[in-house]
């Protein structure tokens, strides 16, 4: 089996909480399956604690007198002969210059493109501009991270785009390893930006109002993250205006410490998803499916994806619709039969497709396929 | 590049190079012309006579497009019609690709064409290769295609079998290079070439006709097709091993995937032809779906899921080829 020397080149510069992100985890846990090395080329924008997760990982910084990409492309022109698979971070117009480059340096090497997009993005990007239609040629391999976005691609671009959803990389959840139903509580959980506009937090806090009294047993409204001034406001005025609620909604503020917020995905039974959007499925899902949460969303992109088109969790399809969210969160509560099975569905259901070890090495398979094609026949 | 009309002669002048385009013609034998229409008899009388709305054609011609780095072409393009537009008293249909509506070109080819024969048609197809499929075979006179817009041997093919035995086709381009995939037509023509503009003219004979016939697109569907179902029954094998559970070599499932994948690329080749648009995506499924099932063989993980999900992919994607190929 081919080892290969990896590189990752983001877009923008790399902040130290994006080494925990799919950006540049999924390379790592590429290296981890089929690499020699792993590059992170980046300028620097502080220290990089979290680098001491990423065992084996080689952060690379580019010059702080040039701008970011033009240093990258610097980088690649004389080190592309360490590079034989790049991975890159968005369909973004800076990398260009940089994938022609590696292209034209390296033949025989493999581009990586990870979309992180989302429809409305996508249904933006400058097709008919020629130098990004060629950048789009220079990737090998092109992957998104929703089907129903899979699917529009294959419309507007008519080349293959595969389906790799943002995943799990299980060594860094070993808290996973001892969840059990019979811990859980009855805590719906949510966890983002409150008060974002695109987080959608009012309809998650009123549908659960619009639940409350259909109930069959208390459940406990857990809103984990930073809080805007105005969605602060605006659960103040919830309180006031259900005071027998407001005991059960709790705003616990931003936790950083991801020990302390896997606690809270330990003990929860649901997880809630109130976004207007989201470019493929959000990493909070995909945590909070590790835990064996059963997981109620709106009808993002990768609503289907994240429930397995509603065999292991529950989708209001309009955001707007904060009666169709609360019927389907009391029906989700109210089934606790439903809840405790798919404890273990959901668990299952993440470990086999959205696990970054095996989805690494479908990626490799890919790769091989690419190299096959490239055989003369 | 200027336009340059004297009473007998319109040529094309750049620095010290001319090109003459139109020479005033003579009738020796009027009265036995076949085109003994009023357009002709008015060559000989006091009102406008072709040539006269030739020059002025060709004046406004350099008026509206001067700056237009086309304009040598079009210019050209007049230098070849003409003799075609007057051969007959027959209605002349004309067809263009890759010539912008809102051009200066387009008003004054028209309007030439208009008064030599009220009913001289020029259309002008919108700038989609899909639109050369959806003209009836031998359907024009002549027929003017930009290379720029669509240099492809299979685009100019479709074209070709637009073009009615006897008519013309006129490859226009301000581009140095040929195409590698042209090169193989483009010497059979007659070639103008006046500073960056170059025509190539085919007169469409019973052997241009026959090539692109086997060039252009129908074949190219059709002959993409045997190969679509060609690798759809090179797939029936392994896959219904997979799925009943037998233990294969890993070669099996890479060359599954393979077969998949090019299927998926020729699929996505014949695209805007395809009926169920959703083919593709469905090829690319059943390979994710060998490929995880791949995954699953080599972690030695529990496969019941994988081949589920194997199952309905594959069932999907047969039934699809199926229902768009029977």
């Amino acid at each position: 089996m081919n080892q290969y020397k990896m590189c990752m080149i983001p877009a923008v510069p790399l902040e130290n909480v994006q080494l925990m992100k799919d950006r540049v985890v999924f390379p790592y846990a590429c290296f981890r399956a089929f690499g020699e090395s792993l590059r992170l080329v980046t300028k620097s924008t502080g220290d990089y604690p979290y680098l001491s997760y990423l065992e084996g990982a080689q952060l690379v910084t580019l010059p702080k007198e040039q701008p970011h990409m033009e240093a990258a492309i610097r980088y690649v022109s004389e080190h592309a002969d360490e590079i034989d698979l790049l991975f890159l971070f968005g369909a973004r117009g800076e990398y260009m210059e940089l994938a022609h480059t590696y292209k034209t340096l390296r033949p025989d090497g493999i581009i990586y493109l990870k979309l992180d997009a989302n429809i409305d993005w996508m249904s933006a990007l400058p097709l008919f501009h020629k130098p990004f239609s060629d950048f789009l040629q220079d990737c090998d391999i092109i992957s998104c991270e929703g089907r129903r976005l899979q699917s529009l691609l294959y419309k507007k671009w008519q080349r293959p785009v595969e389906y790799i959803p943002n995943g799990v990389y299980y060594p860094l959840y070993p808290a996973t390893d001892d969840v059990r139903y019979e811990e859980k509580e009855n805590i719906i959980l949510t966890v983002g930006r409150l008060g974002d506009i695109q987080k959608n937090s009012l309809l998650l806090l009123y549908a659960y109002a619009l639940a409350f009294p259909n109930l069959k047993e208390s459940w406990e409204l857990v809103m984990v993250g930073s809080v805007t001034l105005e969605f602060q406001s605006d659960y103040e005025d919830f309180c006031k205006r259900f005071p027998s609620l407001a005991p059960h909604v709790r705003l616990t503020g931003n936790i950083a410490d991801k020990q302390e917020l896997y606690q809270y995905y330990r003990k929860a039974k649901i997880f809630a998803l109130s976004s207007r959007g989201e470019g493929g499925s959000p990493n909070v899902f995909s945590e909070a499916a590790v835990f064996g949460c059963s997981v109620i969303t709106t009808g993002v992109d990768a609503a289907a994806d994240m429930t397995d088109h509603g065999r292991v969790g529950r989708i209001s399809p309009d955001i707007e619709d904060f009666d169709g969210y609360a019927k389907e969160l009391t029906t989700l509560c109210n089934d606790t039969d439903y809840l405790a099975r798919n404890f273990h569905q959901m668990r299952t259901y993440i470990k086999e497709y959205f696990d970054y070890d095996r989805l690494a090495s479908r990626l490799r398979m890919l790769i091989e396929l690419q190299l096959l094609k490239r055989r003369p026949s | 590049m200027i336009v340059k009309i004297t009473d007998t002669c319109i040529t094309l002048e750049e620095g010290a190079d001319t090109f003459t385009l139109l020479k005033k013609p003579v009738f020796p034998h009027f009265h036995d012309n076949v085109t003994k229409r009023a357009y002709i008899s008015s060559y000989y009388e006091a009102g406008e006579t072709i040539w006269a709305y030739c020059q002025a054609s060709m004046e406004t011609l350099a008026d509206l497009c001067h700056d237009d780095p086309y304009f040598g072409c079009y210019a050209m393009l007049f230098y070849r019609l003409y003799p075609l537009l007057l051969s007959s008293s027959q209605a002349k249909n004309v067809i263009s690709y890759g010539l912008p509506v809102n051009c200066g070109a387009h008003q004054v080819l028209q309007n030439f064409m208009t008064f030599l024969q009220e009913g001289n048609a020029l259309t002008i197809l919108p700038q989609s290769p899909f639109s050369l499929v959806s003209l009836g075979r031998q359907s024009s006179h002549a027929f003017l295609y930009c290379l720029d817009v669509c240099p492809t041997l299979t685009a100019v093919c479709d074209a070709i079998c637009k073009v009615k035995p006897g008519g013309i086709l006129i490859l226009y381009t301000i581009r140095e290079a040929l195409p590698a995939e042209l090169s193989g037509l483009c010497p059979q023509a007659k070639k103008d070439r006046f500073g960056t503009c170059t025509l190539y003219t085919l007169t469409a004979d019973e052997a241009l006709s026959e090539f692109a016939s086997a060039n252009g697109s129908e074949n190219a569907i059709l002959s993409r097709a045997d190969k679509i179902l060609q690798r759809v029954n090179d797939l029936q094998e392994p896959l219904q091993a997979m799925l009943a559970g037998a233990a294969l070599p890993t070669d099996v499932y890479t060359i599954t995937a393979l077969i998949l994948q090019q299927t998926e690329e020729i699929l996505l080749s014949i695209y805007d032809y395809l009926e169920n648009d959703e083919l593709p995506i469905r090829a690319n499924n059943l390979k994710e779906a060998v490929l995880s099932y791949l995954v699953g063989i080599d972690g030695g993980f529990d496969l019941t899921d994988y081949r589920e999900k194997l199952t309905q992919s594959s069932e999907s994607f047969f039934a699809a080829i199926q229902k768009e190929f029977s």
